[in-house]
C-alpha cells in the first residue's frame, strides 16, 4: 500500500537515512524501532511530505541543505513529489512526536480542524468513533488543549488524526514520556483502529517491547540504516535484538 | 460622557483597522506593511466606481471590497510567497507594494482634498446629549458585527477551522490535509477584504488621501503589538486601549497627540511587555 524504495536522506553532508526500503501493505501494522538519531522521525517526515517543507523552509532561510533520493510509492503511484496536504488528501496522515496538538483550541475544536479533508457526515462518524474509542475525550471536550496531560493530548492527537479519514496512519512516537497504563491503552486503540477502521498503521518507537505484540512486520533502524527486518517471530528470536530492543538481558552460553 | 461615546467610536475604527492585518499576521505570520495602501486603494476604486462608472453606492461598495480581495491574494500570490519565511523580505515587499500603489495613486493624479465618500445615511441625532452623526453609529454597529461574525466564522466553518489549525502550527495543520499556501492567500485575500471594509466605513468620514494610508498602517501595527501579534481578540481589546488613550489626550492635551499615543504605546509594549496582551510568544509549555 504505501512503500518507499530506496530512500535517503540527507542533512549537509550528514546521512540521516540510508537507502531504506520500507513497506506496509493493507491491513498491517508495521513497526520502526531504534533509539534517538536513528532516523524514526526522518522517516516519517519523509512519507508524510513534511520533510518537503521543512526543505523548502530552510533552503529560503538559507539554512540547512537538505537532499531527498528515493522513491515513496502509495497504491503503486509515485507520491515522492507530493506536498504533505495533497498526501493527506489521498490518505496519508501523519500523527507526529510530541503531538503537536492545537494548544489553544478546546479538545472539540481540535478535531473539529482535523475534519478539514472529511465530508460532513464522515466528520459525524469519525467524531462518535473517536470518543467511543477514547471516553475519556468525551469528558474533556471542553477543556482546551494545551492543559491536558500528556496522555490525553496523545488521544487527542491520534483522534484528530482519525478525522482526517485516513488510509495509513502513521504514528511518530505514541507513547513517548506516557505511563505504562497509557502506554497499553494507546497500543490497544492502535489495534482497535487497524481492526476496525480497516486503517494500515506504521508506528515508530524507541522501545520495541509495548508495540511488539501489535505489529505484523518490523523494521530497526540504526544510524540510518535498516539493520534488521522480519516478522514479529523473526524478530523475537534473534538474541540481539531482545537485548537491544525488548530489555530481556540474557547469558550467552 | 463625550469620551466614552467618541472613544468608542475611535476604538471600534482602529479595531476595524487592524483585523484585517492581524488576520493575515495570524495565519501566515506575515507582516502585511501594504495594509493602508490597500485601505486607501479600495477608498478610491470605491469614489472610481461610484463617480465614474455612476454605479449604485452599495453595489459600488461590494464591488471595491471584491476587488481589494483579490488584489490581495493576488500580491500574496505573485510576490509575498516568493519571500515567505523569510521576515524581513517579506516587510520589504509588502511595504514596497504598499509605496507603490500609494505612490502610483498620487502619482495617477488622486491627490488633494477633493475625493470624499458620501455617508450612507446623512444626519445626526443626540445620546445624552451628545451630537453623534449615523455614519459615526453606524461604524460601531457594523464594527462590533463584524467582531462577531469573524468569531463565528472561526469556530464553526471548515475555511475558518482551518485558519486557526494554520495559526496555531502549520505544519500539524498540513499533515490534516490543510493546504498552508491556498489558506494564506485566502487570509490575504479576507484581510485585505477587512481592509476595504473599514475604509468604506470610515472614509465618508473625512477625505480620501493617500498620506492617510500611512497613519492606518501604523495604527494598525501599534493596535496589533499592545494586543499581542497574531492575536485576534487581543487586538480588539488593544483597541479599546488606545482607541480611549487617543481620545482622552485629544480632550486633555491637544489632538495632534493622537498620532504620539500610537507610537508611544507601541515603544512602551516592546519594552515592558513584547508579547503583547495576549501574544503567542508566552505558550504552555510543551508537556512531555
Amino acid at each position: 500500500m504505501l512503500e518507499a524504495k530506496g530512500l535517503m536522506v540527507f542533512y549537509e553532508n550528514m546521512l540521516a537515512l540510508n537507502n531504506i526500503d520500507i513497506k506496509c501493505e493493507a491491513g498491517q501494522i508495521v513497526g520502526v524501532f531504534g533509539a534517538n538519531s536513528a532516523g524514526k522521525s526522518t522517516l516519517m517526515y519523509t512519507l508524510s511530505g513534511i520533510m518537503q517543507d521543512i526543505k523548502k523552509k530552510e533552503e529560503m532561510s538559507g539554512g540547512e541543505r537538505i537532499t531527498v533520493m528515493g522513491e515513496v510509492k502509495y497504491q503503486n503511484e509515485t507520491i515522492t513529489d507530493l506536498k504533505p496536504s495533497q498526501r493527506a488528501r489521498k490518505g496519508i496522515v501523519l500523527c507526529p512526536e510530541r503531538r503537536r496538538i492545537f494548544s489553544e483550541s478546546s479538545v472539540l475544536e481540535n478535531l473539529k480542524i482535523g475534519a478539514y479533508l472529511a465530508t460532513r457526515s464522515q466528520a459525524k462518524y469519525t467524531l462518535e468513533y473517536v470518543f467511543k474509542l477514547f471516553p475519556a475525550l468525551e469528558k474533556l471536550k471542553k477543556r482546551i488543549g494545551g492543559f491536558l496531560s500528556g496522555g490525553e493530548q496523545q488521544m487527542l492527537a491520534i483522534g484528530r488524526a482519525l478525522m482526517a479519514q485516513p488510509k495509513v496512519l502513521l504514528l511518530d512516537e505514541p507513547l513517548l514520556g506516557l505511563s505504562p497504563l497509557m502506554q497499553a491503552t494507546l497500543i490497544l486503540a492502535t489495534r482497535e483502529i487497524r481492526d476496525e477502521m480497516n486503517i494500515s498503521i506504521i508506528i515508530t518507537e524507541q522501545y520495541a517491547r509495548p508495540v511488539m505484540p501489535i505489529v505484523d512486520y518490523a523494521f530497526i533502524l540504526e544510524n540510518g540504516s535498516a539493520v534488521m527486518e522480519g516478522t514479529k517471530e523473526e524478530l523475537m528470536d534473534n538474541r540481539d535484538i531482545r537485548a537491544a530492543y525488548f530489555g530481556v538481558e540474557e547469558s550467552y552460553t | 460622557m463625550e469620551i466614552l461615546i467618541y472613544g468608542t467610536i475611535n476604538s471600534v475604527a482602529l479595531a476595524l483597522y487592524a483585523l484585517g492585518f492581524a488576520m493575515v499576521y495570524g495565519v501566515s505570520r506575515l507582516p502585511n506593511f501594504a495594509h493602508g495602501a490597500l485601505y486607501v486603494l479600495s477608498g478610491f476604486i470605491t469614489w472610481s466606481f461610484l463617480n465614474s462608472l455612476g454605479l449604485n453606492y452599495l453595489i459600488s461598495i461590494l464591488l471595491a471590497m471584491l476587488a481589494t480581495g483579490l488584489i490581495g491574494a493576488l500580491i500574496y500570490q505573485f510576490v509575498l510567497i516568493r519571500v515567505r519565511g523569510m521576515e524581513i523580505s517579506e516587510i520589504m515587499a509588502s511595504y514596497a507594494i504598499g509605496l507603490a500603489i500609494l505612490e502610483g495613486l498620487r502619482w495617477g493624479g488622486f491627490k488633494g482634498m477633493t475625493y470624499t465618500l458620501p455617508a450612507f445615511i446623512s444626519g445626526s441625532t443626540e445620546i445624552a446629549g451628545i451630537p453623534v452623526d449615523y455614519q459615526r453609529l453606524l461604524v460601531v454597529g457594523i464594527g462590533i458585527a463584524v467582531v462577531g461574525l469573524l468569531w463565528l466564522f472561526t469556530r464553526y466553518t471548515r475555511i475558518g477551522l482551518a485558519l486557526r489549525g494554520m495559526a496555531q502550527d502549520e505544519r500539524a495543520a498540513m499533515m490534516l490535509g490543510i493546504d498552508s499556501d491556498l489558506m494564506a492567500v485566502t487570509a490575504m485575500g479576507f484581510g485585505s477584504m477587512l481592509a476595504a471594509l473599514a475604509a468604506v466605513l470610515l472614509l465618508p468620514l473625512g477625505n480620501i488621501v493617500v498620506e492617510s494610508g500611512y497613519n492606518i498602517l501604523i495604527l494598525a501595527i501599534a493596535v496589533c503589538i499592545v494586543g499581542g501579534l497574531g492575536s485576534w481578540m487581543g487586538a480588539v481589546l488593544a483597541a479599546f486601549l488606545i482607541g480611549f488613550a487617543q481620545i482622552l489626550t485629544v480632550v486633555y492635551l491637544g489632538s495632534h497627540f493622537q498620532m504620539v499615543v500610537a507610537l508611544a504605546a507601541i515603544i512602551l509594549t516592546l519594552i515592558i511587555k513584547p508579547s503583547g496582551l495576549f501574544g503567542r510568544q508566552k505558550e504552555l509549555e510543551e508537556r512531555v
